[in-house]
């Protein structure tokens, strides 16, 4: 036993495991069954983990298997987007101080009240209101459950996306996807089971919106970026392949010797995983990238023909996104496409702002939906569209709106999900919410429910305290679930 | 202006002013129990020498509970103006209070030294107020929580105590919809959980008790609540569907509200003409309705689910394991799998699907997209009695191979995208009873198998891409 062994608690060796694993995260309960201890079999190994705290594999009958997160970065305006409110039309320009409090915000700009600068129309058997900025997204609105009752506890870009993505609003938790591929492992060994596409801007707050915070390393995101290569270093550099093979068998070789003498330790295994995981990656990415077998109906779809550069970079990652799922990957998302630096962020200029964004994401979005439909994988794909606070109705200097954490609309569509509703209220300026409030951690609650896992039981133990995604919030939205 | 006063006080009508005053009676009340009892509490506790110094300063904390005893007696007569309350419990309750403002009234000058009772006099009469004061108290209690309140969640041996019957447990466990009974399961249930608090036998808010079918058609205050075959002139339907914060809408005060499914399935009652009992199923009641009860009952089609199925054998999910298949378990303990090809790289072989076989109990997904399954394997697929999930998108199976799959009963989703299913679709799809999902596009499909389809099965939704 190596001097270190009584740090470790670990029982069994990640070797042991994985040879007994043949794949499928389910097989958790067998190997209990056979007086092996279960481990997320068929992806990265979570071997530094204490067999009581294991409570993985679904809890409950999934209805869904992948989750795509389009994340519309900066706070998308609920009033201009898919909450109208006739309130505003009709006092724009008028002082909002004199109609209701106004929170403090931002950039302490506080202008008149800004009407919409686009109209809405209802769409679908519904009858689901949508403006103009996604005329596409609308024709899809009856598989779509809206909520408009969002809030956010962060007026700040970088604590509201941590917050949105790992639950907390500090820096260094672990995020949705990996507490999902934690969960769940992940069924596909030859990619990995959390995908970030990044399109071109990182959210604030950085890559640690993606990480696996206290959960073991091997549940951080892969991003794959658009360039050259998807992924930096994904193609050999050595010309003879079995040269490459030789130098990574060395490379296990010391690893391996080196986990003898230490003990399982996390840092390690997860290095070799990854190195296992990449191998195969040389292959497997390149096939996922190569869209030569897609139709040119499909490509259509997406809107790989627009004249807009940002809507056809935007078409190739939902379909890269529609691949992955096939693909078997757990939990993929798409960030926002670079048509500028300020995102949905628009403090000035909202029309031109949003017009840009909108205009990248509307077709690509509803080709996916449509995409996913037709093949019947959108019955067991959760799509969640989301950004992570609203803006004010009232005007930031003279044509911006500020950040607006009090009411925000999101919308989910796909397995589990009842479409053609839309769920909760904001008062008449869309500026808070008034009924049915749903916070992220009922949102993340409610992601897990569909993905199978009881949110409160999902837990690490990390400081002493049994940790979740939701903390100790949050409750699932029954109304949406179909 | 006195003569105003008592005019208001005695009248019938009475103003809105005394109801805004008298609902602060709760509120006002508890500082006369506190005061009252902190009072008696001091004056027993002179027996010790180390309290004798406060024995002069007692008055003050009787003065304190006869004023605020004062005001919560006033304040209580302008709440029971309401007509909302129990009159009996009322009278007892009211008179106590009076008896509490003057008892205390009398302790007060005691305590002051200023009039004196025989012997033993002080402590009947200190132990009679702090008596009252629990029994006033508890009367209280009763007029606004029911003098079932404390015995509801309480050990059955002790409900017997108190002659009331066992904790009431729900009518036997619903397993079938056929079963439900639309006022016994699921009318009922709603009354009780919801509106009872406040509209019982004992406290009946705007004079109406729903804890009977009868007495819930018979009406409040405002006359009848429920007309038969009407649901928006039904006053009860009117205010659970009006918005939370509108001063009418029910449950009030707070309470948690119907959800949408209780809201829509009494709106469908009322319009069947409420009746007062039957089976649910002969209703006729439409697919949202029975989704609607399934969901409220936790009876759904899962139902099977519930049963406990055994693990497969270690050799049986080794070798599905290395010929292609993943193998998940898709619940805690129990065993209903999913099968999964689409991630293989092997071949799909006889043998393999006659391994499938001996998993048949466990097996309710299996997912062969893009595999090379053929139309003489689906066979053998056909035989998975417990399939709710099939997937054979993209591959090459044709009617030939869909007629073995009409014994499939439990199927719920059937995913034949880009296959080349055409007509026999047409005999084979409406034999699927609990089929819901069906998808078709870049099949052989065409536009009039799949309208005459959906004119064949009306809860089916079919997708299908015309082009």
């Amino acid at each position: 036993m190596s001097k270190y062994h009584n740090l470790m608690q670990k029982p069994i060796s990640r070797r042991e495991m994985l040879e007994v694993c043949k794949g499928g995260f389910g097989s958790l309960a067998f190997m209990s069954l056979f007086g092996v201890l279960p481990s997320a079999c068929g992806g990265p190994a979570k071997s530094t983990l204490e067999a009581s705290s294991l409570n993985l594999g679904p809890h409950h009958l999934p209805k869904a298997k992948n989750i795509i997160f389009l994340y519309m970065d900066g706070g998308v305006s609920q009033v201009d987007s898919f909450d109208p409110k006739p309130r505003l039309t009709k006092e724009n320009g008028q002082d909002p101080r004199k109609k209701f409090k106004v929170d403090a915000t931002q950039f302490d700009n506080v202008g008149k009240i800004l009407k919409s600068p686009w109209e809405f129309k209802q769409y679908g058997e519904s009858g689901m209101p949508v403006s103009e900025l996604f005329p596409h997204i609308a024709t899809c609105v009856d598989d779509i459950a809206l909520i408009r009752s969002m809030t956010s506890q962060f007026p700040e870009h970088t604590n509201a996306n941590y917050f949105l993505h790992t639950g907390s609003g500090l820096q260094g938790r672990p995020s949705m996807g990996s507490w999902m591929t934690y969960g769940l492992g992940s069924e596909n060994k030859d990619m990995p089971g959390y995908v970030v596409l990044d399109g071109g801007l990182i959210p604030p707050g950085g890559l640690d919106n993606f990480k696996n915070g206290f959960l073991p390393a091997s549940y951080q995101a892969s991003v794959l970026r658009p360039g050259d290569e998807p992924i930096a270093n994904i193609s050999p550099k050595e010309t003879i392949k079995d040269l490459q093979k030789q130098k990574l068998g060395f490379i296990s070789l010391l690893d391996q010797q080196q986990l003898a003498k230490i003990g399982e330790v996390d840092a390690v295994e997860s290095a070799i995983s990854n190195y296992e995981l990449a191998y195969k990656m040389q292959s497997s990415i390149p096939e996922l990238t190569e869209f030569k077998q897609e139709t040119k109906a499909t490509k259509k779809l997406y809107g790989f023909e627009s004249d807009n550069p940002h809507t056809r970079g935007y078409a190739a990652q939902c379909l890269l996104a529609r691949r992955l799922v096939e693909r078997g990957v757990r939990f993929i998302e798409l960030t926002c496409p670079k048509v500028s630096a300020d995102r949905w962020d628009q403090h000035g200029n909202l029309k031109e702002g949003h017009e840009h964004n909108a205009h990248a994401i509307d077709q690509p979005i509803a080709g996916l939906l449509k995409d996913l439909k037709s093949r019947g994988l959108l019955e067991e794909t959760l799509v969640v569209w989301t950004g992570e606070f609203g803006r004010t109705p009232f005007a930031q200097g003279s044509n911006g709106r500020d950040h607006n954490p009090s009411a925000f609309s999101m919308w989910m569509a796909g397995a589990g999900v009842k479409g053609g509703t839309i769920y909760g209220r904001t008062d008449e300026y869309g500026y808070r919410v008034i009924e049915n409030e749903v916070t992220v951690h009922d949102l993340h609650a409610t992601m897990m429910h569909l993905m199978g896992i009881n949110h409160k039981q999902l837990t690490f133990r990390f400081g002493g305290r049994d940790m979740r995604l939701t903390d100790v919030h949050g409750h699932v939205i029954k109304d949406i679930l179909s | 202006m006195s003569f105003n006063l008592l005019f208001i006080l005695f009248s019938d009508n009475p103003s809105d002013t005394l109801l805004f005053f008298g609902r602060f009676h709760p509120l006002i009340v508890h500082l006369p129990i506190g005061f009252l009892l902190l009072a008696v509490l001091a004056e027993f506790s002179t027996k010790w020498k180390k309290f004798k110094p406060i024995q002069n300063f007692i008055h003050y904390i009787w003065l304190l509970g006869v004023i605020s005893t004062f005001f919560a007696v006033f304040l209580g007569y302008f709440l029971s103006l309401s007509g909302d309350y129990n009159e009996d419990i009322i009278f007892w309750h009211k008179w106590g209070g009076v008896a509490i403002l003057i008892l205390s009234i009398v302790y007060y000058f005691i305590s002051k030294r200023q009039i004196s009772i025989p012997v033993q006099g002080n402590a009947i009469l200190l132990f009679g107020i702090a008596f009252l004061i629990f029994y006033t108290g508890h009367m209280g209690g009763n007029l606004t929580h029911g003098s079932t309140y404390l015995f509801e969640y309480a050990p059955n041996p002790i409900r017997r105590l108190a002659g009331l019957p066992n904790q009431w447990v729900p009518r036997k466990n619903l397993t079938l919809i056929d079963s439900v009974d639309i006022y016994l399961d699921l009318i009922s249930p709603i009354m009780d959980k919801r509106c009872i608090s406040c509209h019982n036998l004992e406290k009946k808010k705007g004079d109406l008790n729903l804890t009977s079918f009868s007495s819930l058609m018979e009406g409040g205050e405002s006359g009848k609540i429920i007309i038969p075959g009407d649901k928006s002139s039904s006053d009860l339907f009117r205010r659970i569907t009006l918005p939370a914060n509108h001063k009418d809408f029910m449950p009030t005060e707070g309470k948690q509200p119907l959800t949408g499914d209780q809201v829509a399935l009494i709106g469908w009652w009322i319009e069947k003409n409420a009746p007062s009992t039957g089976y649910l199923t002969a209703l006729n009641p439409n697919k949202e309705i029975i989704d609607n009860v399934n969901r409220q009952l936790g009876l759904d089609d899962f139902n099977f689910l519930r049963k406990k199925v055994q693990p497969p054998k270690k050799e049986i999910i080794d070798s599905l394991s290395n010929n292609g298949f993943i193998l998940n378990v898709l619940m805690k303990e129990n065993y209903f799998l999913e099968a999964n090809f689409s991630l293989s790289k092997k071949k799909l072989t006889p043998n393999t699907i006659e391994t499938l076989l001996q998993i048949k109990k466990q097996l309710i997904w299996l997912n062969l997209t893009g595999s090379n399954v053929s139309d003489d394997n689906l066979k053998k697929i056909g035989e998975l009695e417990r399939l709710m999930k099939l997937n054979l998108s993209k591959t090459k199976i044709s009617d030939k191979g869909l007629t073995h799959l009409e014994k499939l009963e439990k199927l719920e989703s059937l995913n034949l995208f880009r296959t080349k299913v055409s007509d026999e679709l047409i005999n084979v799809i409406p034999k699927l009873p609990n089929l819901k999902r069906l998808y078709l596009s870049e099949s052989n499909a065409t536009e009039e198998i799949v309208s005459q389809l959906k004119k064949s099965k009306q809860n089916l939704e079919i997708i299908f891409d015309s082009n």
